[in-house]
């Protein structure tokens, strides 16, 4: 075999792309000096040779090509580029026609909030920042349709800004919001130090994971906030370079970043989806599709394509909806209509940014699902889809549950559908809440004699004494004697469970919230206080009887509590219950799985 | 050789009572005492093999061969024999004929890619058949440097590059050659190492560090025999500016630790090979918060000739074309936005942006830029665009050592 001391690059390469079995062109034999019998082999060997030696001496002589220089320009597809309505075009970056940023009229404002996408929320969220700002300029109306609406929104996948601009807001509201801000700071420091001592050898206890669920919660609410060492160590949990968090907590860890918008957490969010596989990847992907930023969408597309696992699909999916991508509604669609009980839930979920009006009535079949966790999130997905066609059906589904947190998911339904036909410009369908639904039952009068009211005042009184005195078993003691002297007072239970809230005995906690429920569950629903204190003693005792290994009572106390109306509990035990109930439920399917 | 530890383990694990069916020992670190003279000996198990060192530096010493001992269990036994010349699981598979066999796969595939073309080459039966050749003549688990090639091909093959995929066979046809040759040579060896690992009987060329500081400014997930076979991690060391690869395979244990991180490197090896040179760290300790004077001084060992850069990744790429995937850190002079991101040195030598790869971080980056920060170094995968030297960004800080990933 004869060498050619210098091959024609622009034949190597046609050979290299056409391949040496095309000889139409030139003859590669020929052309690299080899032999007219030499064999493919050979040749092979020598085009190779040839090709990497004249490419590898190139480098670096000539300048810089500007085909190289220039910005790749590919960007992901406009979020709701299908919607030609108002809020449909309506651009939450400032980049479309119609932005956020330009609104100045606070009630259209106000409506974004209530029937936009996340992102769209978000932007109203930090516009109506801005224009209570400017307040000597917008009517005191207004300001107090704002602040009140502030106040009271109970968002959690926006709960990062709503938790900065309620610091800003006056009164208790501000109060309120500046303690959490503290409180915030506080477990901050405390878990960087606890990170350092971790790392340092100095425990061996990772401190994320042990936290409390509604404190995780809490804490991840604002990763935007957080030092660039605790990020980095959550980056390292959610890679799993931690060297000691299992894996079913790393789950957990990136459930609980599902409405986290830091970008700080992309690359670690990527590497899961690159490399990881099933519930890991699928939590990975709902946190990804919720971070604004130019890596997500390339990462996502790229593994929605390559996976063929229906609950990483689903997720990958409803991911890519969030970043107006909807290439995996047809597979979501489907499944919903094959009616799968174990996708329903997650389908439902990806419907929430996959959906338009289209897809109502395939999602409206689930609001009378027996299952409430489906029920409420088919409600829940109505709300996002915001159909005007299913106002009726949900009336009727209120009118006939009597299952109090389905009442409210479609409470909150039927006014982010009405807020959303008001940007849309359609007829306002007004709700007469005094029509809808059955109303509650009056109390009944009381029948208790006057020695028992007084004597039941009395106990009570001397609870709440020795409750003061710091004597819980004395307090308890008094508060079971009023209760017995009262069968239908509710207010000697209530103070046997926050006694035992308060003092953290959360088993004992439980008995007299139930039966403090039995007697008048709309008076603890509406409390603030009384419903923060019951949300927390079910969620930490499901930690506890997690932790011993009873997952099913866990589920039990879990799924308990999401029947009943949370939307005046704290967002952050809100947040930790639902993800606790999605992590056991699904827990739950594995071991039927694997049973099978 | 006195057992008491042994011993007292054995009276342990009864007191205990219990027992952890699923375990598997992936290193040991232990303090041997020979003479009275007390060594710290690490044994870990890697690609089936057990890898030896001990605080003196000696991978043969007699602090190791005690701990070899201990763990095999000879000072027990009424017959204890020395340990014999085992060889190494990831060879086992592989004696002299199964060597040709690799070389003749090997072969056999860069024929099948370069019949068809590299534009057809994605959908050819006969290239997908002479790939499952070659994993199946090779040893199992995949070797991961045979592992990296077949990642890379099929990346170049899907991308359809073919100055890339030229280079990455031609790689491939010299450790064929490697593999046929019958008297074997350094440079030889060196290949058939870097691809395969220790051969059994031969002694790797193991450098041994002690007492560094190093930072972790990168990592990633590369693709192998499967998708995401390894993770990469990109370690600088602060002394003179050396940059490693802690290569992890999928399930495996590596350092642990975030990225960014600061590790003082008690105990290390460096493998010679394609660049970055592969590092196991053994003995570390991890600091999660980077110092502002550590964050200086990897300024100060950034690179800054392009000029030296494009010599130095052309003379590594010529050295190993499948298996060098140079990385860098730059402290360009100056930048230029206009069409898109340009490095320039203060030659005037230009450094562009990779863009065909890790698109997403291309645009983070670009937005970062756009929004004002201004990178004081970057660091990021060299590649090559046509005739010019690239970079595929993976970290950046300003100035004021705000650190960001990409």
């Amino acid at each position: 075999m004869t060498h050619e001391p210098e091959p024609n690059w622009i034949a190597l390469e046609h050979f290299l792309r056409e391949g040496i079995a095309n000889t139409q062109y030139a003859d590669p034999r020929e052309e690299l000096g080899c032999a007219p019998d030499a064999e493919d082999r050979e040749v092979a060997r020598e085009l190779v040779r040839s090709a990497a030696t004249y490419d590898i001496e190139e480098i670096g002589t000539e300048s810089l090509n500007p085909e190289a220089m220039r910005h790749p320009s590919v960007r992901p597809p406009p979020e709701g580029a299908a919607d030609p309505s108002f809020l449909g075009r309506l651009s939450a970056s400032g980049t479309g026609d119609i932005s956020v940023e330009q609104i100045d009229d606070v009630p259209t404002i106000l409506a974004v909030l209530r029937a936009g996408s996340r992102k769209q929320r978000r932007a109203a969220l930090v516009r109506l920042g801005e224009r209570l700002h400017e307040r000597p300029a917008i009517p005191g109306e207004a300001v107090r349709a704002a602040t009140q609406t502030i106040a009271e929104l109970r968002d959690v996948e926006i709960g990062y800004e709503l938790a900065r601009l309620r610091t800003e807001l006056p009164g208790a509201p501000g109060r309120k919001a500046r303690n959490e801000d503290e409180r915030w700071k506080r477990l901050a420091a405390e878990t960087k130090e606890a990170i350092r001592r971790f790392w340092d050898g100095q425990s061996s206890v990772e401190p994320i994971h042990v936290l409390p669920g509604d404190d995780r919660a809490l804490l991840l609410m604002r990763t935007p906030d957080l030092a660039p060492m605790v990020l980095n160590h959550i980056n390292a949990i959610i890679e799993g370079n931690d060297g000691c968090v299992p894996r079913e907590s790393r789950v957990g860890l990136l459930a609980s970043l599902q409405h986290a918008t830091d970008r700080r957490l992309v690359p670690a969010l990527v590497a899961v989806i690159e490399s990881a596989r099933g519930e890991l990847l699928a939590e990975a992907a709902r946190a990804l599709g919720g971070i604004d930023d130019p890596r997500a969408h390339p990462t996502l597309v790229e593994r929605f394509e390559r996976s063929i696992v229906s609950e990483e699909r689903v997720a990958l999916a409803g991911a890519l909806g969030m970043h107006g991508d909807c290439r995996g509604l047809p597979e979501v669609r489907s499944l919903l209509q094959q009616e799968q009980p174990s996708s329903i839930l997650d389908a439902l979920e990806a419907m929430e940014s996959l959906g338009s009006s289209e897809n109502s009535e395939l999602v409206v079949r689930f609001v009378d699902h027996a299952d409430i966790a489906i029920a409420v999130q088919a409600v829940r997905t109505l709300a996002r889809i915001s159909d005007g066609r299913v106002l009726d059906a949900l009336s009727d589904r209120y009118s006939t549950t009597t299952v109090p947190a389905l009442r409210a998911a479609i409470e909150d339904a039927l006014s982010a559908i009405a807020a959303r036909m008001e940007l849309r410009g359609e007829e306002v369908a007004e709700i007469d809440w005094s029509e809808v639904g059955n109303k509650p039952a009056p109390p009944e009068g009381s029948r208790d004699s006057l020695p028992a009211i007084v004597f039941g005042w009395r106990d009570y009184f001397m609870g709440r004494v020795w409750l003061l005195l710091g004597r819980v078993n004395w307090a308890v003691a008094r508060f079971e004697s009023a209760a017995r002297r009262r069968a239908g007072w509710v207010a000697p239970l209530i103070g046997m469970g926050m006694a035992f809230a308060r003092g953290e005995q959360y088993a004992l906690a439980l008995p007299a919230f139930r039966r403090a429920i039995e007697l008048d569950r709309p008076r603890i629903e509406r409390n603030p206080i009384l419903v923060r204190a019951m949300a927390k003693s079910f969620l930490h005792r499901a930690e506890q009887v997690e932790r011993e290994g009873r997952n099913d009572i866990a589920r039990g106390l879990v799924g308990e509590m999401l029947t009943f109306d949370l939307r005046r509990a704290p967002g952050t035990v809100r947040f930790e219950l639902k993800r606790k109930h999605d992590v056991l439920r699904k827990e739950e399917e594995d071991d039927v799985h694997s049973a099978a | 050789m006195s057992t008491r530890l042994r011993e007292a383990a054995i009276r342990h694990l009864r007191a205990l009572g219990t027992t952890t069916p699923g375990g598997s020992v992936r290193r040991l670190t232990m303090d041997i005492k020979v003479d009275g003279q007390i060594e710290m000996v690490s044994l870990s198990l890697r690609d089936g093999e057990v890898q030896c060192v001990s605080s003196d530096g000696h991978n043969d010493g007699r602090h190791v061969v005690a701990a070899l001992e201990f763990v095999a269990g000879l000072t027990q036994r009424d017959d204890s024999l020395p340990p014999g010349t085992e060889e190494s699981t990831g060879w086992r598979s592989l004696k002299a004929p199964q060597q040709s066999d690799l070389a003749d796969a090997l072969d056999e595939l860069l024929t099948a890619v370069t019949r068809v073309g590299i534009d057809k080459a994605r959908y050819a039966p006969s290239v997908d058949a002479a790939l499952e050749c070659v994993v199946e003549v090779a040893a199992e688990p995949t070797p991961p440097g045979l592992g990296r090639f077949i990642g890379r091909l099929r990346q170049e093959v899907l991308s359809g590059q073919p100055r890339r995929a030229a280079r990455i066979l031609e790689g491939a046809a010299r450790l064929a050659e490697a593999l046929r040759v019958e008297t074997p040579t350094d440079a030889s060896e060196q290949r058939v190492r870097a691809w395969l690992g220790t051969r059994p009987g031969s002694v790797p060329e193991i450098e041994l560090l002690h007492d560094r500081t190093m930072i972790e400014v990168a990592r990633e997930w590369l693709p192998g025999s499967k998708r995401a076979s390894v993770e990469r991690r990109y370690l600088i060391d602060l002394t003179a500016g050396a940059i490693y690869r802690e290569d992890r395979p999928d399930q495996a244990a590596a350092s642990l630790g975030p990225c960014p991180r600061q590790i003082h490197v008690g105990l290390a090896e460096v493998e010679p090979g394609p660049a970055p040179q592969r590092i196991r760290v053994l003995q570390y300790e991890v600091r999660p918060e980077v110092p502002a004077e550590s964050w200086s001084r990897l300024y100060q060992v950034a690179r800054r000739s392009f000029a030296q850069l494009t010599e130095t990744y052309r003379r590594e790429v010529q050295a190993y074309p499948t298996l060098a995937e140079p990385f860098a850190l730059i402290a360009p002079y100056r930048i230029e936005l206009n069409d898109g991101f340009v490095a320039i040195d203060s030659e005037g030598h230009q450094l562009a942006l990779e863009r065909t790869e890790r698109r997403g971080s291309v645009l983070a980056f670009y937005d970062l830029l756009n929004q004002g920060l201004e990178p004081a170094w970057l660091a990021g995968r060299l590649t090559d665009f046509g005739t010019n030297l690239c970079i595929s960004p993976f970290a950046f800080a300003t100035r004021n050592h705000d650190y960001t990933r990409l």
